[in-house]
């Protein structure tokens, strides 16, 4: 900073008042106004309409003519065993999608910034983005042309092998479709969530690659202790913004994969929530469910914030 | 232009044009009036009274809007190539009717697969059409509880509509017009409504003649015919099988116990929700858990849409196919495509058949009415006139032919004195499903007065095995009325109060019901009963014993229709 400072000739003016900021940049505030506009409506106009989860609200009487049951919303939803079976399936699998998720992309980068030959790692890259391009209901659909167990691909491949008599039930079955659930996710968004880390690896200096070569540090020790180092206040943040999602669930994804004989692991917090709150109509309830998912995402990721700033981390807020 | 000043005119350009958009979609574009309450105090069933006609009642005595009135109609989209919302019809209407009284005629497209959320949608975006279609009782019923509807004024509908209100009247349905005490419905005509011919079952003829055996007609036969099958390799899961959804999916009629108790009928006897927990509904699932563990039935049925079934049958890997009749059946098509030498046959009902275990050939009537019409809270006063012109319009005969036929020597030609269809398709004349989801709101099905010539109509035709089913589907009608005359058909319970309990739960129970259902066709014969009892307590707990109770109320304060003695 001192090498800065000293480089400004004195007399140089080197702030902005706001008004001249905005004279000269004027087209850009412009612009900047649509995204804010954006967020305003889309993320905190609607707040006023949370009250309806302390209401009865009925579509035809409105906001005025519906009833106010105080927390009777909330009574309904812990006391209801299919919310409990719901929370207790989307706690269980967003934790081991974190727990087998997360870790992923970032193998995956670490892997990639090693690859030497320019062609192949950029081939490889689009390769591996392409599943986050596809829709939930072409990746269901693929899923059960290839699972299913006896006219999917992958058993019927199988069994004309001789591997297996008979098909896997890959998504028929609770226990196995729980497994090929979490991996079909780990395959849609682990190319995708390379994409910050490589940023990140981009930005460690060289200098600190060649000082580890000439003290004598393998590929894999300037991995472990000069890359990985590096992106750790990227893989903090990104792990305190995951955490905030345990109380989430993916409508879509578990309705492209889902089945009747496995409602005991589908049935989710998003089912839920479209369930009870959309189909049948139970718009407070549906609502305050989903305030509920908000408001333990909201406090998971200030808990794991404050974590991380007592461990030294630099933290997300 | 200086750079610059281009660069400032884009940006502030599209600035504007991002917040027009965005602004546009948060816009009301009409006003809705006060929703009017409805009545919240039971009534007892409806005793309707007869409204006296005026003289000059009627189309003669409408004159055109001072100003443009908005109709909305809502119209069934299934999916298929025509535009429901915009076509040849919709114009003709427009054109012949419409501009006729300065009413601006526009359809609502209301996806065929999930009418309550549809219409929940409209709700909640405060756009609900004019006129609310549904054939249930129950969904109209749902409607009314939550305040989608408005008090229907019959005098209004007698005077404005008489040639609509007078068929109501013949057909005896003035009683079924209202809800705790409160008219909301205009109910259409139904032809033929306890019997249901139209609904026919193709099978594989030449199997069975290869087979030497006959269509089966009790369960036992059917478990011969299915073994017999698969012995010869004719197929692998002669029963097919498709997931089971949405309501009417197990329909339990012939497993009941005939004369039924009228308290269960009424409490228990509907196909809105499956009957989870009662005798009937266990021996009808415990006859596909049989199909399941024998081989029969596709054991991934449960992943499995109903079109693979469609697909089964035409690629001949099952033995039966279910569908409306109508001159031309896609399904046909493909299958003859593919099966040049096959045979197609079907099933005729062979009057009342009862086999040992009690179970019956029995099946469900619908209502005595078609399709129900209601009319939005925030219809106004002209909308709602406008809405009964244009139902009593259409009921006129001439142009309720012309809309269900079209015009001679462009879309039908006489034969033997009967109008037959030509193909529509990609012509500028193409109907979607043969315009009966707009011509509904008057009557359910085209009809000539007799079963003859309705048949001749409607039968699948330049088929191979035509000729068969014209005859088969006669003898199918007869066999049905025969079994409407033997005290085994009876239509399901109506309610003239609100079973608040059933809009609460009935989305959640076929959610579950699909769960359990699945689950109890899948598991071990020796599992079947524990599960059942098991799978019966929750779904109970569910919502199903509050839905029943509050039936059961209904019932025994005489707020029911009852079985025919």
């Amino acid at each position: 900073m001192k090498a800065k400072k000293a480089n400004i000739r004195p007399g140089v003016k080197t702030t902005t008042s706001w008004k001249s900021a905005m004279r000269r940049d004027w087209q850009l505030y412009l612009m900047l106004l649509f995204p804010l506009a954006m967020v305003f409506i889309f993320n905190y106009a609607a707040y006023p309409g949370l009250r309806m989860i302390f209401m009865n609200y009925k579509v035809m009487k409105g906001y005025d003519g519906s009833d106010w049951v105080g927390m009777q919303n909330f009574v309904t939803l812990f006391t209801s065993a299919d919310f409990m079976r719901a929370l207790k399936s989307s706690i269980v699998f967003n934790l081991l999608d974190l727990l087998l998720g997360f870790p992923m992309p970032i193998i995956l980068a670490l892997m990639l910034n090693e690859l030497r030959f320019k062609t192949f790692k950029k081939v490889t890259q689009t390769v591996l983005y392409l599943p986050h391009f596809l829709s939930w209901a072409v990746i269901g659909s693929i899923a059960y042309a290839m699972f299913r167990p006896s006219t999917g691909l992958v058993n019927m491949t199988l069994m004309k092998w001789g591997v297996i008599e008979q098909g896997i039930p890959f998504l028929t079955e609770k226990w196995h479709w729980a497994v090929t659930y979490l991996l079909i996710n780990v395959w849609q968004t682990m190319g995708w969530g390379t994409i910050l880390y490589l940023a990140a690896i981009t930005s460690i200096s060289g200098e600190l690659y060649e000082a580890a070569m000439i003290d004598g540090a393998t590929r894999w020790q300037r991995m472990i202790h000069v890359t990985l180092p590096g992106i750790r206040s990227t893989i903090v943040t990104l792990l305190i913004m995951n955490l905030g999602k345990i109380m989430g669930s993916n409508l879509e994804r578990l309705t492209a994969l889902d089945n009747a004989m496995v409602k005991d692991f589908s049935y989710q917090l998003a089912v839920y929530i479209y369930q009870f709150g959309l189909k049948s109509q139970h718009y407070s309830l549906g609502t305050a469910a989903n305030f509920f998912q908000s408001l333990v995402g909201l406090a998971l990721v200030l808990i794991s914030d404050r974590i991380a700033k007592a461990l030294g981390e630099d933290g997300l807020l | 232009m200086k750079k610059n000043t281009l660069q400032k005119v884009l940006s502030a350009s599209l600035v504007g044009a991002m917040a027009v958009t965005m602004l546009a979609g948060c816009g009301n574009s009409e006003t809705a009036s006060e929703p009017t309450e409805k009545a919240t105090e039971s009534a007892p069933i409806a005793e309707v009274e007869q409204v006296e006609v005026q003289e000059e009642a009627g189309m003669a005595s409408w004159t055109p809007f001072e100003e443009t009135v908005t109709l909305q109609v809502p119209v069934y989209d299934r999916g298929g190539e025509v535009d429901v919302t915009s076509n040849y019809w919709t114009n003709w209407i427009q054109e012949n009717f419409g501009d006729a009284y300065n009413i601006n005629v526009e359809y609502v497209a209301i996806p065929r697969g999930d009418v309550l959320n549809a219409y929940a949608n409209l709700a909640n975006s405060g756009t609900l059409p004019t006129i609310l279609m549904e054939y249930d009782f129950p969904k109209q019923a749902q409607w009314a509880d939550e305040g989608y509807l408005q008090e229907l004024d019959l005098d209004q509908l007698a005077q404005i509509a008489p040639t609509y209100y007078q068929m109501i009247v013949d057909q005896g349905n003035l009683q079924n017009t209202s809800l705790n005490g409160v008219t909301y419905f205009a109910l259409a005509e139904r032809p033929y409504w306890n019997n249901t011919y139209n609904y026919a079952t193709f099978y594989r003829a030449d199997w069975l003649e290869e087979l030497g055996l006959s269509y089966p007609t009790t369960f036992a036969e059917t478990l011969e015919v299915y073994k017999a099958i698969k012995d010869a390799g004719l197929c692998d899961y002669p029963a097919g099988g498709s997931k089971v959804t949405g309501a009417g999916v197990d329909q339990n009629y012939g497993f009941r116990t005939y004369p039924q108790d009228e308290y269960e009928w009424a409490t228990t006897g509907d196909y809105a929700i499956p009957a989870l927990s009662t005798e009937a509904n266990k021996k009808l699932v415990k006859r596909q858990n049989q199909l399941f563990n024998e081989g029969y039935l596709n054991p991934e049925f449960y992943t499995r849409e109903a079109t693979d079934n469609e697909a089964d049958f035409i690629a001949g890997k099952c033995f039966e196919y279910r569908a409306y009749i109508a001159p031309s059946i896609a399904v046909l098509d493909s299958f003859y495509e593919q099966n040049p030498d096959g045979k197609l046959a079907i099933a005729v009902c062979p009057g009342l058949v009862v086999d040992d275990e009690g179970v019956s050939n029995s099946y469900r009537p619908n209502n005595s009415f078609g399709m129900m019409v209601s009319f939005s809270a925030t219809a106004t006063e002209d909308q709602v006139k406008a809405g009964m012109m244009y139902m009593e319009w259409l009921m006129q005969p001439e142009n309720l032919f012309t809309f269900q036929y079209g015009f001679e020597g462009e879309t039908f030609d006489y034969v033997d004195g009967l109008p037959v269809m030509r193909d529509l398709t990609g012509t500028e004349y193409a109907m979607a499903n043969n315009n009966k989801d707009y011509f509904c709101i008057v009557v359910e099905s085209k009809t000539l007065g007799n079963i003859e010539d309705d048949v001749k109509l409607n039968a699948p035709v330049n088929y191979p095995d035509s000729d068969d089913f014209y005859t088969q589907l006669l003898e199918n009608y007869n066999g049905m009325v025969a079994m409407a005359d033997s005290g085994y058909v009876n239509s399901d319970c109506n309610f003239a109060v609100v079973i608040s309990a059933q809009s609460e739960y009935q989305q959640v129970l076929l959610d579950k019901y699909t769960e359990y259902r699945t689950k109890l066709t899948t598991c071990s014969a020796d599992e079947f009963d524990a599960l059942y009892d098991q799978y019966s307590q929750e779904y109970l707990d569910a919502g199903y014993q509050a839905i029943i109770d509050e039936r059961g109320e209904a019932y025994n304060n005489g707020y029911t229709s009852k079985l025919p003695q």
